[in-house]
């Protein structure tokens, strides 16, 4: 593939459409129309449309490549997958017919969903409070003097958290507070600057076409006569 | 403030042609070379997702910083000969992560060796779906590392643990607070917020790149110095610096 297909033409699009969606957001361009918004608002607008656009048709991709996947899985009858790859076959063809020939926002289509989906992905959600045990258990086993630390602070936030020993101790509350909204909102706000700057840096790479991880990696040559 | 931040990263770019700054050492990317190198050793697979980024949302700079990261791993995994999986939430995300893959192959010279349909696997669109759908994954493959960089959301919980039960070695990495400190716990290597912004110039070791951070960094030092006079300011009864920010 040409350098001017596989960068310059993405990185381009990228420009324009960053410079439009940025000015939509900052500035009021003329000419405007009658409800006073710049010329950009519209142009923005078709462009989100071509997203959602896009967006729709990769997700038939995503679909051709389930049924590529698991139609493989199911004639090679692969150990402790096949029957899992037929039963997900199943299950998308119910949905789409239903879908399909019903409507998205059918009575049928909202119980199927709710009755598999809904309590299902609830059950997941609830399987998280077993993970996040076993990971405490980790967390809190003192190795070194960081870990003991970790360790005091946690057991301050976990006991502030009982409502008996909270009434029982205030000063576990006052110190539990203190721990949450000083010091961890400060170390929250800390990153969120830093992840801030850091998104902007990006932006900014992407935009002028220096950060072309999302194109692959180049070679010294796709990047334009390489690194001084 | 904004534009103050763009001409210290623009400076920072064109100061970068002169004299090619110095990156401080990240363990987490460091050690995916070592990553790697595992998996060819216990002949695994290495699995890589980017969670759960959408191209068009406000966590779309995340899930850009992961794809740099998946090309450099694959290109890694197609120079040891291991297999890579790619967890893909978003439909969207699939092209663009199949043909960056498939240019890592054809730059390692194995472009034979990269199979689509089995290398990125478009799992769900649903949350808990395509969470339960990687640990299966973790599960029945047993992949011997595992790499997570991008939008984590509850489901970080999930594939930590999984992957560390079933023994992989984990180098994770958001800009999500509320999910850095579940990765901080479980996984073996951590990348916090900025960081994986600046996994793309560090793997790239491109000094134009490098020097994008370094404008970064002065954007952090005159964010201290604000916050700080506006501390000031306002112990003091002025109220100057934050309506200069427009708080």
């Amino acid at each position: 593939m040409s350098t001017t297909l596989k960068k310059t033409i993405p990185v381009a699009i990228v420009f324009v459409v960053a410079l439009l969606v940025m000015m939509d957001y900052f500035i009021v361009t003329p000419p405007t129309d009658a409800a006073g918004k710049s010329w950009t608002s519209g142009v923005v607008k078709d462009l989100q449309n071509w997203g959602i656009i896009l967006t729709a048709f990769s997700l038939g991709f995503g679909a051709v490549n389930l049924f590529y996947f698991h139609s493989k899985h199911i004639s090679r009858r692969t150990p402790d997958q096949w029957m899992f790859s037929i039963w997900l076959l199943i299950v998308i063809v119910i949905f789409t017919g239903v879908g399909v020939f019903m409507g998205p926002t059918s009575t049928s289509y909202n119980w199927i969903y709710n009755a598999s989906y809904f309590a299902l992905s609830a059950t997941v959600y609830s399987s998280l409070g077993f993970y996040m045990t076993s990971g405490l258990y980790r967390a809190l086993r003192i190795k070194n003097i960081e870990s003991t630390i970790f360790m005091v602070v946690g057991v301050i936030v976990l006991l502030k958290n009982a409502p008996a020993l909270a009434v029982y101790f205030p000063t576990l509350s006052a110190w539990g507070s203190f721990i949450e909204n000083v010091i961890t909102t400060s170390a929250q706000r800390g990153i969120m600057i830093g992840g801030a700057l850091g998104a902007i840096s990006l932006g900014i790479r992407t935009m002028t076409g220096k950060e072309t991880g999302f194109l692959g990696r180049l070679t010294e040559e796709e990047k334009g006569g390489g690194a001084p | 403030m904004l534009i103050i931040v763009w001409i210290f990263i623009l400076g920072g770019m064109e100061m970068a042609k002169k004299h090619k700054p110095q990156f401080r050492k990240m363990t987490g990317l460091d050690a995916l070379p070592e990553m790697v190198g595992r998996a060819a050793e216990m002949n695994r697979p290495v699995h890589f997702t980017t969670g759960l980024g959408s191209l068009t949302d406000s966590v779309a700079p995340q899930l850009v910083a992961g794809l740099a990261v998946l090309a450099y791993v694959t290109e890694l995994c197609a120079n040891y000969g291991v297999k890579i999986i790619y967890s893909v939430y978003q439909a969207q995300v699939m092209p663009i992560a199949t043909e960056l893959m498939k240019e890592a192959y054809v730059k390692a010279g194995k472009p034979e060796e990269f199979h689509a349909e089995e290398s990125v696997r478009y799992l769900s669109g649903e949350q808990f779906a395509y969470a339960s759908a990687v640990q299966g994954i973790a599960e029945r493959e047993r992949p011997a590392a595992n790499i997570m960089i991008g939008p984590f959301y509850a489901e970080s919980m999930l594939f930590s643990e999984t992957f560390n039960r079933i023994g992989s070695i984990q180098l994770a990495g958001t800009a999500r607070g509320y999910q850095i400190p579940f990765f901080a716990v479980v996984c073996d290597y951590l990348l916090i917020a900025e960081e994986i912004y600046a996994a793309g110039a560090y793997l790239s070791g491109d000094p134009v790149q490098v020097g994008t951070t370094r404008g970064q960094d002065y954007g952090k030092i005159l964010a201290l110095i604000l916050m700080i006079l506006g501390i000031l300011a306002t112990a003091a009864g002025s109220s100057a610096i934050t309506s200069l920010m427009g708080m």
